[in-house]
């Protein structure tokens, strides 16, 4: 049998349905290959491998009977560890979770299943989602697979990496401040965050409800649609989403490409100034080649600025860590925790004994944002976060009436080597400018793979208006076409 | 707390409302860390804002309804809670004072 584990999820389906091999036979490439590699870059939390081979069975035992198979059918996908997935250890990378096993499906799960995807297991992430890294994790730090001295980026880092180093085909992340498209950059993956509302995040464990959206990793813009059009959709129990209309089949796909050739020449692309010229010389100029290329295939494209960018990062901040703080205060131990006996303490210090079990980062959060949100301080920085917020939420959508999209590098730096910055918080805050625009304002941003330097991946980052993913994926598909950057994945072995 | 600069007492207060006990060491190491942040942050000072009304971000969104607040019944067995602290039906907490 020949390595299965190079395939799309679209090739795995067609390959699963026409019979050229079995979802069993998939599915135990993928876990010998979590096996022989995960020990040195540490993807995954928990592999689930009787759950993915039962699974698989009953895949394989549908196409033998020519029932009806789900658009995801047989693929494997790992999940990050703070989307519930019932029956199956869901620890957010936090002692405070590390025996929960949640009594219900997250909804993006569950439209996973009802798709026939095969869950091989949960991806590892910074405590809670909060880094840029996957260097806040109780269960230690996830590697770059492109090189294992370095950092995979955060905090879906475990997402990114598991679909980089072929432990899985698709993985779903969750984006805040850019921890899909960070690790999706860092691995030379593909990683959506959609727009705020069109995917439920219930069964998300909340970390800052107002900017953070689930999204999917592959290894094509084709994959991360497909997986998108699965999951996405109005749920009762997340009143925040909101109706999405992408069509899914394969011919409607190949129609949006040929509509795509005709109406490039009327596509508009400005070029965020500000984030080209902060980034490191190597990608800046990575960038500007991703606009020759826009420009050669018959897109108008123009350099523009957005005044507001230089308050984006501090908004982002003080807004995601005051709604951490509040998010974070259900963490007392005694509905769900660890085991400490609750016998002799009062009820506040016990609750502080056992949240000094958060780790640093955590902790720094959740601490400046009851600092923000506290007396006299609120006006001073909630208040004019929020100012800033609906700022450049005006200024983007004066944009979006003159350019169809927005592009920028997705990360300003390359990857750093492994615990560099780790001493010091604010440097690796700042390492998100480029990624928090999309999340203040709701807009959809992908990151697609834009080239390497020094054997190190770098990603262009491409933003559309609002339910405008249409656009995106046209745009991403034909930069991924034309630039034709190397997909040969790391042997790791 | 004593405004911009932020003092070892003014974290320990902060992590008290939060509910979190800092040790000596992370005292040290947050104060000066979340010094330095919030100086990051007090770049949100330095900006012209002026007023803006709702309808002028033009991001204004219909949501879904949101599903009948109604209480589903569970089993305590679904709390994660450590067996020897559940008894008939409850979880034992710590004393309220």
């Amino acid at each position: 049998m020949p390595s299965l584990l190079h395939l799309s999820a679209q090739q795995v389906r067609k390959g699963i349905k026409n019979g050229y091999f079995s979802a069993q036979e998939y599915i135990s490439q993928i876990l010998e290959r979590i096996q022989k590699v995960d020990d040195k870059i540490n993807a995954f939390i928990t592999v689930d491998t009787d759950g993915a081979l039962r699974q698989a069975s009953l895949i394989d035992k549908k196409v033998r009977s020519g029932e009806k198979i789900g658009t995801l059918a047989g693929v494997a996908v790992s999940i990050k560890d703070n989307i519930c997935t019932q029956g199956l250890k869901t620890t957010c990378a936090s002692k405070l979770l590390e025996e929960y096993v949640p009594p219900y499906d997250a909804t993006v799960v569950n439209k996973l299943k009802n798709s026939d995807a095969i869950i091989v297991g949960k991806s590892n992430l910074d405590e809670f989602a909060m880094g840029s890294t996957t260097e806040f994790s109780r269960y230690g730090p996830t590697f770059n697979p492109w090189n294992i001295s370095y950092v995979v980026g955060g905090s879906s880092g475990g997402s990114a990496a598991s679909v980089a180093a072929l432990e899985c085909t698709v993985s779903l992340g969750s984006d805040t401040g850019g921890s899909i498209r960070c690790p999706a950059s860092f691995c030379s993956v593909v990683g959506l965050k959609p727009t705020y509302g069109r995917i439920s995040r219930f069964g998300l464990i909340s970390y800052a409800n107002s900017l953070e959206q689930i999204g999917p990793i592959g290894k094509t813009v084709f994959d991360v649609r497909m997986v998108m059009n699965a999951i996405a959709g109005i749920d009762e129990n997340d009143q925040t989403t909101i109706a999405s209309a992408i069509s899914s089949e394969e011919e409607e796909e190949e129609k949006h490409l040929q509509n795509n050739d005709k109406n490039k020449k009327n596509i508009r692309v400005g070029l965020i100034k500000e984030l080209v010229e902060g980034s490191e010389p190597v990608i800046s100029k990575c960038i500007y080649s991703a606009m020759d290329i826009f420009a050669k295939s018959g897109y108008k494209c123009e350099e523009i600025s957005i005044s507001s960018v230089e308050y984006a990062l501090a908004s982002y901040y003080t807004i995601a860590m005051a709604e951490a703080s509040s998010n974070l205060a259900r963490f007392d131990n005694i509905r769900y925790g660890f085991d400490f006996n609750p016998d002799g303490y009062e009820w506040n210090t016990y609750f502080a004994k056992v949240r000094s079990n958060f780790g640093d980062e955590v902790k720094r959060r959740i601490i400046i944002g009851s600092y923000v949100l506290s007396s006299g301080y609120y006006g001073k920085y909630y208040l004019k976060a929020q100012k800033v917020r609906a700022m450049l939420k005006h200024e983007l959508k004066s944009l979006f009436n003159k350019y169809d999209i927005l592009i920028a590098p997705t990360m300003p730096v390359l990857p750093f080597i492994s615990g560099e910055k780790i001493k010091d918080p604010l440097k690796i805050y700042l390492i998100d400018i480029d990624t928090v625009i999309a999340n203040l304002t709701g807009i959809p941003a992908i990151s697609i793979p834009a080239g390497f330097s020094n054997g190190l991946p770098m990603g262009l980052q491409i933003m559309a208006d609002e339910m405008q993913e249409q656009t995106l994926f046209n745009t991403a598909l034909l930069f991924e076409k034309t630039a034709n950057i190397k997909t040969e994945y790391p042997e790791l072995c | 707390m004593t405004g911009m600069v932020l003092a070892k007492d003014d974290i320990k207060h902060l992590g008290w409302l939060s509910r979190i006990e800092l040790t000596d060491n992370e005292l040290e190491k947050f104060t000066s860390q979340i010094e330095e942040i919030i100086g990051y942050m007090n770049k949100l000072d330095t900006i012209p804002l002026f007023e803006m009304d709702e309808g002028q971000s033009g991001l204004e969104k219909k949501f879904c309804e949101l599903r009948r607040d109604c209480a589903n019944p569970f089993n305590c067995d679904t709390l994660n809670s450590s067996d020897n602290r559940k008894k008939e039906g409850f979880v034992k907490g710590p004393r309220m004072v």
